[in-house]
């Protein structure tokens, strides 16, 4: 002890000593250091830009087609005369040839799409809760099945469907959309969700039952509350896939259910495929996405990046 | 109101854990009741057991003579507040503590919950924060708050699982003297987790110690500190540790003698029906202990093996034949390696089984059992 004393009074005068040359090297010390981590920042920039580029270019493609005439679109590259053409065929303005219902597509397209995520939605949150919170029988195999749906093609199940469709008169129905777009939607939000759940410790919903709620009480006024973020992140995401979904609407649907992803290749058809009118109809069909990701970005960040990742 | 009683509960977490091994409580009308076990005793899981929140996988409870079993947690009239608070984190303070009286069981007029949740918060000393999130308090602010959840609306019974762990240590014997002056806590049967055996001391009306899910014993504070049934629950009160000495029990000229620590301790068994040749361990409280050789009291010779200041006294660990022996004394200029002779009150010796560890009756149990506790004294002052 007595030893030890002494040292330690020379420790203590000695640190603000150390510090205060630290202090004075860091002056002529910043240069040198901050240099290259600026050149390593615009590295980084430069690569972003560079991606960006690589990403939107289809996109900054896509809209330059949509603005050129039929004329110029094998001749032109930058330089066009830009025409509204496209858009008023897409939209139904124009008197010309054959006209598709594109509008009726895409409100197809958010019928289904919607329907797909508010059942998805209805069922799977007190799926994943359950999933989350009790341990039952059979509990991982359900999960398991519920994910098999998304790594099993699509095209694998789809003419069963399509018989059993044929048969019970879903096919060419809203309906019928709405239910198999489960496929793609329930195991998205169920599994994502099963995590969020997960993070909450049990005991506020225990809480809430000593409170006085009901488990189903304390499930909606404590519980879901808290992942809203998740449920956002989760059904915008499942509406994505659902709106993307080519295969079920191109073999389940006719002219009554058909959605915009098939609806937009019936430009394609024809004597001339008419690129530019499928390029604007991609244009228009890419704003619900987009709107919903805006609108709920706030959500979003926090959503996908809080536990959505572990498992 | 309500008295409370455990029958057999045992509680098993898949195949190979078992929490609770059959447990056995009465709890009185309006008692104010500790469950005192190192973590992983099975306390918390008691609790909710009680609450509803885990089925027993044997036995059952009974709230006012009522088998509760099959009654759902938000309908057996029992409150609790839990070691993590759950405080719901996207409520306001305020709406924390209203919301079991916006449930439809606990409903009251917002008016009148208003003046409830004022009456609580004002007692606790957290009225000027209840605007606030529950990220924005410290823990022990935390902690009161899921008091004041616990404490506005009406319970059987009530859960406190490990109320004060998380306060610093001044806090905490402010909040210990405070929650013993509640009203509600006074009349309200109440089940409390501690694993501070000051706090079990302190507020309980009776205490149960737990450990590994088995009940070692029941009892009063004194009953515990003075008769522990065997050398756990006697290490598990006091602060230091109680020394535990271990020896045999040899004849001496008056009668047997306890010989321990290579012949360092030395100590007449005259309190006890001891027969010589049985191993045997012998407890002193530190507290109990005294310095310098005092007549009429054994004597225990050894050399300062550590000092440690406390306050105005210090725990001086004397080394006897190998033995550490703590004493608490006055403040004194004790250098290491110094020779002393310590003074054991016979009275006060404790002795255990070597073999069972269980506490081995003294010819005066019963009159021993209702002397106050020193270290009570200590704590207050």
């Amino acid at each position: 002890m007595a030893t030890d004393k002494p040292s330690q009074q020379v420790h203590q005068q000695a640190i603000p000593e150390a510090q205060g040359m630290a202090v004075a090297a860091s002056g002529p010390a910043v240069d040198p250091d901050a240099r290259p981590r600026s050149i390593g920042g615009i590295g980084l920039d430069l690569l972003t830009i560079a991606y960006f580029a690589f990403a939107l270019f289809p996109i900054i493609w896509i809209l330059m087609l949509s603005f050129k005439s039929q004329d110029q679109l094998f001749t032109t590259y930058f330089r066009f005369d830009p025409t509204l053409d496209s858009y008023k065929a897409v939209l139904g303005l124009s008197s010309t040839t054959e006209s598709v219902p594109f509008m009726k597509y895409f409100l197809n397209s958010l019928i289904a799409s919607f329907g797909a995520v508010a059942v998805s939605l209805l069922v799977g949150v007190p799926a994943a809760y359950a999933f989350a919170r009790y341990q039952f029988k059979g509990a991982n195999d359900m999960l398991f099945t519920l994910l098999s749906f998304r790594f099993a093609p699509e095209l694998m199940v789809i003419i069963p469907v399509y018989v059993i469709y044929q048969k019970i008169g879903l096919f060419d129905r809203h309906l019928g959309l709405i239910w198999v777009y489960q496929l793609i939607t329930l195991p998205l939000i169920v599994w994502i969700l099963r995590s969020y759940f997960q993070d909450l410790t049990p005991e506020l919903e225990q809480s809430a039952m000593l409170d006085g709620y009901n488990r189903w009480q304390a499930l909606v006024k404590v519980v879901v509350p808290l992942v809203k973020p998740g449920i956002a992140a989760a059904a915008l995401l499942a509406f994505i896939f659902a709106w993307n979904s080519f295969i079920f609407p191109f073999i389940l649907t006719g002219s009554n259910a058909q959605t915009v992803t098939v609806g937009a290749l019936a430009f394609m058809g024809g004597a001339k495929p008419r690129y530019n009118v499928t390029a604007a109809a991609a244009l228009i069909s890419l704003i619900p996405p987009l709107v919903l990701a805006l609108s709920i970005q706030r959500y979003l960040v926090r959503g996908l990046t809080f536990g959505a990742v572990k498992g | 109101m309500a008295t409370l009683a455990l029958k057999g509960v045992r509680k098993e977490y898949g195949k190979s854990v078992v929490a609770l091994k059959g447990l056995d409580l009465d709890i009185g009308d309006g008692e104010f009741f500790v469950l005192l076990g190192p973590s992983g005793a099975g306390k918390t899981t008691t609790l909710k057991c009680v609450a509803g929140l885990e089925q027993p996988t044997l036995g059952h409870v009974e709230i006012g003579g009522l088998d509760v079993s099959n009654i759902e947690p938000n309908a057996r009239k029992v409150a609790m507040a839990f070691e993590n608070y759950a405080l719901y984190p996207q409520e306001t303070v305020y709406d924390n503590i209203a919301f079991p009286l916006r449930s439809r069981r606990y409903y009251r007029e917002p008016g009148e919950a208003q003046s409830i949740i004022e009456r609580v918060t004002t007692t606790l000393g957290i009225n000027h924060l209840l605007q606030r999130l529950p990220r924005e308090l410290s823990g022990g602010q935390k902690q009161r708050v899921a008091l004041a959840r616990v404490l506005v609306r009406p319970a059987d019974v009530l859960l406190l699982d490990e109320p004060l762990s998380h306060l610093d240590a001044k806090l905490r014997a402010a909040m210990r003297a405070e929650l013993k002056s509640l009203g509600e806590l006074q009349s309200t049967t109440s089940l409390y987790v501690t694993h501070d055996y000051l706090e079990a001391l302190a507020l309980g009306d009776r205490i149960a110690v737990l450990n590994e899910g088995e009940l070692v014993q029941v009892g009063t504070r004194e009953e515990i500190w003075h008769r522990p049934v065997n050398t756990f629950v006697a290490k598990a009160f006091g602060q230091p540790q109680i020394n535990l000495v271990e020896g045999e029990v040899i004849p001496g000229h008056d009668g047997p003698r306890f010989h321990g620590a290579n012949g360092a301790v030395d100590l007449p068994m005259h309190g006890f029906d001891v027969t010589p040749g049985r191993k045997v361990i012998t407890g002193m409280r530190p507290r109990d202990l005294v310095m310098d050789a005092k007549p009429g009291m054994a004597h225990i010779k050894g050399s300062v093996w550590v000092t440690e200041p406390l306050g105005r006294q210090q725990e001086v660990t004397l080394e006897a034949g190998g033995q550490h022996i703590a004493v608490i004394t006055p403040l004194s200029s004790l250098a290491i390696g110094d020779t002393v002779t310590i003074s054991v009150p016979v009275s006060r010796i404790l002795l255990f089984d070597a073999e069972s560890g269980q506490r081995i009756p003294a010819k005066d149990d019963a009159a021993g059992a209702a002397r106050p506790i020193a270290e009570m004294e200590v704590s207050r002052g």
